[in-house]
């Protein structure tokens, strides 16, 4: 158990150390390139295609939801046979 | 002069986000109607999920409009805390109709609560207990943040992120203390009014803390990626804005809601 131990305390040490040496680097000049870019796209799209699987998703999500929705007040609109 | 003015502002690209999150309310709010009959969170569920993607993806928009399109010119900056105050003043309001509704019920007792207040059987926290140790807490994040602000200002990069880590760790402990008390408070909601009042009241409060910890974690991630400069960084102002209206609604639920025997 201690042995376990010594190595988590071994590792966190260690990863704490790399993590304060690798400094987060300022990607804002690069940002601000890809998102100033004269190509048409929507703000909400510029980022790239993980921005239109995003996008899709949620408007998949949104059509999904309004036909559960109606469904389940339509169902709750009418009396259900008690048994 | 006035064309001048026109050109500083700018149209939003369209967007589906007012949509889906409109979608998401739908699905919430009979989500919410549809569990309480037929006892299946299936669709509140589906609305809470669409509500976290389209709060995702509408505040990444608006980070790409303001900090990498530039759009958020002083005018468009006066616009947008016009808003935030405006919001702010609407959450003040919101809670001034709870604490409205415990003192209608306290400073005139009915018969049905004994004539007294607080009412016949309930065993009320001691104030100077946990109570007072959140007040403290939440006033130690309200340093905190403003030591945040200053070192945004003076261009202190690690300082600040020392100053922000801080506070959203002050946020949590504030949480944490608050579920426990919850768990062993001696009343519950269904406590009569005195219990809907504390409950709704400090759940609503809590809950607002949880956002202002949510607000302070994000402007930690865009601090840390220097999104902000020492005279740009709206969206820190409004997420200390939003916190600080938090704690004050706190401190006067300490000198209200929070009453003993004594009383």
């Amino acid at each position: 158990m201690f042995r376990t131990m010594n190595a988590v305390q071994q590792m966190a040490r260690r990863s704490i150390c790399s993590s304060a040496r690798r400094q987060v680097e300022n990607k804002v000049p690069q940002k601000q390139k890809v998102f100033q870019e004269d190509n048409g796209m929507p703000v909400h799209l510029k980022g790239g295609s993980s921005d239109a699987l995003l996008y899709r998703a949620t408007m998949a999500l949104t059509v999904l939801g309004v036909g559960f929705t109606l469904y389940e007040l339509v169902k709750a609109s009418f009396p259900q046979k008690k048994d | 002069m006035a064309h001048q003015a026109h050109a500083m502002l700018y149209s939003v690209d369209p967007s589906p986000s007012p949509l889906t999150g409109a979608v998401a309310a739908l699905l919430m709010t009979s989500g919410l109607a549809i569990s309480m009959h037929f006892h299946t969170t299936t669709l509140m569920s589906l609305g809470l999920v669409l509500l976290l993607l389209t709060m995702y993806q509408s505040s990444r928009d608006i980070i790409r409009e303001g900090t990498f399109q530039g759009h958020h010119t002083p005018p468009v900056q006066k616009g947008l805390r016009y808003g935030m105050i405006l919001f702010i003043t609407s959450e003040v309001f919101f809670f001034l109709g709870f604490f409205s509704a415990f003192y209608h019920s306290s400073l005139a007792p009915t018969p049905e609560l004994g004539g007294c207040s607080p009412p016949t059987g309930i065993t009320t926290l001691n104030p100077f207990e946990v109570p007072l140790l959140n007040t403290a807490v939440l006033l130690a994040s309200g340093v905190t943040v403003t030591s945040a602000h200053h070192s945004i200002m003076e261009g202190q990069r690690k300082q600040a992120i020392q100053s922000l880590t801080l506070t959203i760790l002050l946020g949590f402990y504030f949480t944490a203390l608050q579920a426990m008390e919850y768990y062993e408070a001696p009343f519950t909601i269904a406590d009569g009014v005195y219990g809907s009042t504390f409950f709704v009241a400090t759940g609503f409060h809590g809950l607002h803390v949880i956002i202002g910890s949510t607000f302070f974690a994000i402007c930690l991630l865009r601090q840390a990626q220097y999104h902000f400069t020492s005279d740009h960084h709206f969206g820190f102002e409004a997420a200390a804005s939003y916190s600080h209206s938090c704690l004050m609604s706190y401190d006067s639920s300490f000198t209200s809601l929070f009453t003993d025997e004594a009383s």
